[in-house]
């Protein structure tokens, strides 16, 4: 609009004038920090694959990580080593057949509404899980939930779970106010309809307290004032979602206090403000080359499978993933039980890949490999590695053919067994080695991979062994003699672990990686 | 001005009404194309149906985890919760009739409504899509009209090819530069994201941040996500520039030879008269159009910069849907994209009959 009169433009000019003036001095501050100086503001980014906050319900990495400060779990894990349960919100007593097993709550604990916990909410919680039929109730499927005292649960199964204690200590499976959640529409069946106050209130023991979830952009978390443990640094936690090449230049211009997704290279360079704790991931990157001769003659010949894993020159696999990554020695990662050290890793063996390929009867033919074209693990795009392989077997003399596909559409011909040669990952649902029984004859990934059960009966005698339990000792021993055995003869070819690279501002302490839940929060300190 | 006349009917009963309804033949108009508007929005919903159904991908692979999805009773409870055990034609018919009440079903990734989703991230892109728009009319118009004027000169020349570079340069690879430019090496801009983390998300009403903050008085947060748009803003801004300078210049230049131009300015008017009201008027329509594909194309098209400025909104929520194979989720945002252009084409339709009122009759 034109104002072709001075004295109009006065009297908006005026007009505006008074407005902003009515504004300024009707103005409150929005800035958290204002309202309490002592305060502490901690900002992490992370690329969010987060669905919801309640624990019925969630299954995923960033999911893990908030649930893990505002609910407590009956068993836990201290700092890093996930391989040895320590006791949680309760102590543990299990029987010698590993079917029976007997919580006793420490009673010492309150929720965030200072109602005392008790064996009903752990019942409830528990209960609750395996009936919503979501994505975390196969955690405890055959597992019978009963109350035995106002402090002792007792769970039991069928058949020998040894990994039910690393189970426990899971996230998903923390414990609810059952009061409150049943005030707010939670049952333990498919008809609860809690999830909504869920993601808007936490209703757990935990260090924090849900203040807001936005799935898209945030989870902002206050400190639990009733919480039984050490009050933590940080009074307010901001977990924004922000993707790893923003989170490296977040973290170097401080607006981000820590980045948990930059890769290898991402996480070079980036100066003396910032530190970069690096670690592999539980996460195993491998190829499954496939054993039904419907899908594939070639590749279901045992002698183009060893020459196939005698072709791939590991170290240099490893080497374009970047910092923190490692060779996976088997299925099964490095920081669990069982598994293998690097001298039983798989090596290369150009020499015998040639020799091998020539006896299997290989005449040139294409071979597909199929990969998700979408999918990016610690920073490592699945195409890299995918291209790398197909130069390194054109270098023994097997043609593949790259069929990338989006990971949403990819997943069904993986899930069905039809790929001929697969590129894939396996990130544990729990971290115990029972669950890498899975790639056994029979089983669920052993299937995806044209393996039936009674194809190979020595690893399923193997496996069969490594299920029922034992001591620590005697699994590690079960587990190994599995391992070695499915690297000698199994279709899967174990590459890399990647590296997981968490950049903190220099002055946060306490920055460990969990395999479960990624980071602790409550424990994370300035200096 | 052009002179309607109804054509002559032997009965009076139907010439009565025809005559009555040539009366008003911008509201006529404006009929016609809200008609049509309609069952385009029906055609989009039956083709982003159609298409989503035909990805080869089955959305419990995508939605549930690796055991979960081996779990026949898990699976089972999935499909029933989100209708996916029915007949594709009962899912589409239901949807409609869902989409009747307002109700576009529950979206399988958040889990929540999709149309609560959608309320939460549309102000988000609408947020930087106007202020891009806005921006972008104003220097685009500016230097469109300046290059026109000067034609075949050095500042024609440049501006030509700081328009094509706008247009060339992509977005993901600028967004990256700026941001790490402005704020990790001049600090000039703010981090990523909609606001500071010490600021609370203001109460909502708009769900535009910034007008939100201003309602409730909170200055300072309004500030805060005043200059956390300034980025994504002017990203956006120098892509949509490139494009409304290059039809600015193509529509004034084209004006320029018109005799009514000549004649204002043989009558001795104002230099800036004959520009605003002759030269610029006359080439509004052209580049209306223009500036509606424009807006749709922010509205639909800022994945990438929303994605390295942690932006919240829909092009961020629909690559989320797409990846999950979320099918409401991309129902909703297919019907909310195609029914954006169709709202951004009917207002240029009808700014149209308001510039030009031959349009009207056409």
């Amino acid at each position: 609009m034109v104002f072709r009169s001075t004295k109009k433009i006065r009297v908006a000019a005026g007009a505006a004038a008074v407005a902003l003036a009515l504004l300024v001095a009707g103005c409150s501050s929005g800035k958290t920090t204002n309202t309490n100086p002592t305060s502490k503001t901690l900002t992490i980014n992370k690329a969010f694959d987060l669905k919801t906050a309640d624990p019925g319900r969630m299954y995923e990495p960033t999911g893990e990580m908030v649930d893990k400060a505002l609910y407590e779990t009956l068993l836990t894990f201290k700092g890093g080593d996930v391989s040895k349960v320590v006791p949680g919100l309760a102590t543990l007593e299990t029987s010698a057949d590993s079917k029976k097993f007997t919580l006793t709550l420490k009673g010492t604990h309150t929720f965030s509404d200072g109602t005392v916990m008790s064996a009903d909410d752990v019942v409830f919680s528990l209960q609750r899980v395996i009936g919503l039929k979501g994505n975390p109730s196969f955690l405890l499927a055959g597992v019978t939930v009963t109350k035995k005292d106002a402090k002792t649960v007792v769970l039991t199964t069928d058949t020998a779970t040894p990994a039910l204690p690393s189970i426990l200590a899971n996230p998903a499976l923390g414990i609810l106010n059952s009061k409150v959640v049943k005030a707010n529409g939670g049952t333990i069946d498919a008809s609860d309809k809690a999830e909504k106050y869920l993601n808007t209130h936490s209703a757990g023991s935990g260090p924090y307290v849900l203040n807001s979830l936005d799935l898209s952009s945030k989870v902002v978390l206050t400190t639990n004032l009733k919480y039984d443990g050490y009050k933590p640094v940080y009074s307010r936690v901001v977990i924004q979602n922000v993707e790893g090449a923003t989170q490296k230049i977040n973290v170097q211009g401080g607006s981000a206090d820590l980045a948990l997704d930059l890769s290898g290279t991402q996480a070079q360079g980036l100066g003396s403000s910032v530190k970069v704790t690096s670690d592999p991931s539980a996460n195993v990157i491998f190829l499954l080359v496939n054993q039904n001769p419907s899908i594939s003659k070639i590749t279901s010949n045992p002698v183009f499978l060893k020459a196939v894993k005698e072709s791939i020159d590991y170290s240099d696999i490893v080497s374009i993933a970047g910092t923190g990554t490692s060779q996976a020695t088997g299925v099964i990662p490095s920081m669990f039980l069982g598994a293998l050290k690097s001298a039983d890793a798989l090596k290369m063996d150009a020499a015998a890949a040639k020799a091998d390929l020539a006896k299997s009867g290989y005449k040139g033919e294409t071979v597909k490999l199929s990969f998700p074209s979408d999918l990016t693990l610690n920073g490592i795009e699945f195409p890299t590695i995918a291209q790398r392989i197909q130069s390194q077997l054109k270098t023994t003399g097997i043609t593949i053919d790259l069929a990338p596909a989006p990971v949403a559409t990819e997943l069904d011909a993986y899930r069905n067994g039809t790929e001929a040669i697969g590129l894939w990952y396996w990130g544990p649902d729990y971290p115990d080695p029972s669950d890498y029984l899975v790639f056994t004859p029979g089983n669920v990934v052993g299937l995806r991979s044209g393996w039936a059960a009674g194809a190979n009966p020595a690893i399923s005698k193997l496996a069969d062994a490594a299920a029922v339990g034992g001591s620590n000792s005697e699994r590690q021993t079960q587990f190994e003699d599995l391992l070695k055995a499915l690297n000698q003869s199994g279709p899967f070819i174990p590459l890399i672990q990647p590296g997981n690279n968490i950049a903190a501002k220099s002055s946060i302490t306490g920055v460990v990686y969990n395999a479960v839940w990624t980071i602790d929060i409550a424990s994370l300190g300035s200096k | 001005m052009t002179v309607f006349t109804p054509i002559a009917r032997p009965s009076s009963k139907r010439t009565a009404p025809r005559e009555g309804r040539v009366r008003h033949p911008f509201l006529s108009y404006a009929l016609r194309r809200v008609g049509t508007s309609l069952l385009l929005v029906i055609g989009v919903t039956l083709v982003t149906f159609i298409l989503t159904n035909l990805v080869p991908g089955d959305p419990v692979a995508a939605a549930l985890g690796q055991r979960a999805a081996e779990d026949p009773a898990i699976v089972a409870n999935f499909r029933t919760q989100y209708g996916l055990d029915q007949p594709l034609v009962v899912q589409y018919f239901t949807y409609l009739a869902n989409l009747l009440h307002g109700n576009l079903g529950m979206s399988t990734t958040t889990h929540n409504e999709v149309t609560a989703d959608l309320t939460t991230a549309l102000p988000a892109t609408l947020e930087i899509a106007i202020g891009a728009i806005v921006l972008s009319i104003i220097i685009g118009v500016v230097l469109g009209t300046v290059a026109a004027y000067r034609r075949g000169k050095a500042s024609d020349h440049v501006l030509r090819v700081v328009s094509l570079a706008g247009l060339s340069v992509p977005t993901f690879w600028l967004a990256l530069v700026l941001y790490y430019v402005f704020y990790f090496k001049l600090h000039i801009a703010p981090g990523s994201g909609r606001l500071s983390s010490d600021f609370n998300t203001p109460p909502t009403v708009t769900g535009l941040y910034t007008i939100d903050a201003l309602l409730a008085g909170q200055l300072d947060t309004f500030l805060d996500a005043l200059s956390h748009l300034f980025l994504p803003v002017l990203v956006l801004t120098l892509y949509t520039v490139g494009l409304l300078t290059r039809f600015v210049r193509t529509a004034v230049l084209e004006i320029l030879d018109q005799d009514y131009v000549r004649a204002a300015r043989a009558k001795g008017l104002p230099a800036g008269t004959v520009v605003w009201s002759y030269v610029l008027r006359g080439a509004s329509i052209p580049v209306l159009t223009v500036v509606g594909l424009a807006f749709g194309s922010l509205l639909s098209g800022t994945v990438l910069v929303e994605a390295i400025f942690s932006w919240p909104g829909i092009g961020s929520y629909a690559y989320r849907a797409a990846s999950h194979l979320d099918l409401p989720g991309i129902m909703g945002v297919g019907l909310l994209i195609g029914v954006m252009y169709l709202l951004v084409n009917l207002a240029v339709d009808l700014l149209y009959g308001v510039l030009d009122p031959r349009v009207r009759l056409a």
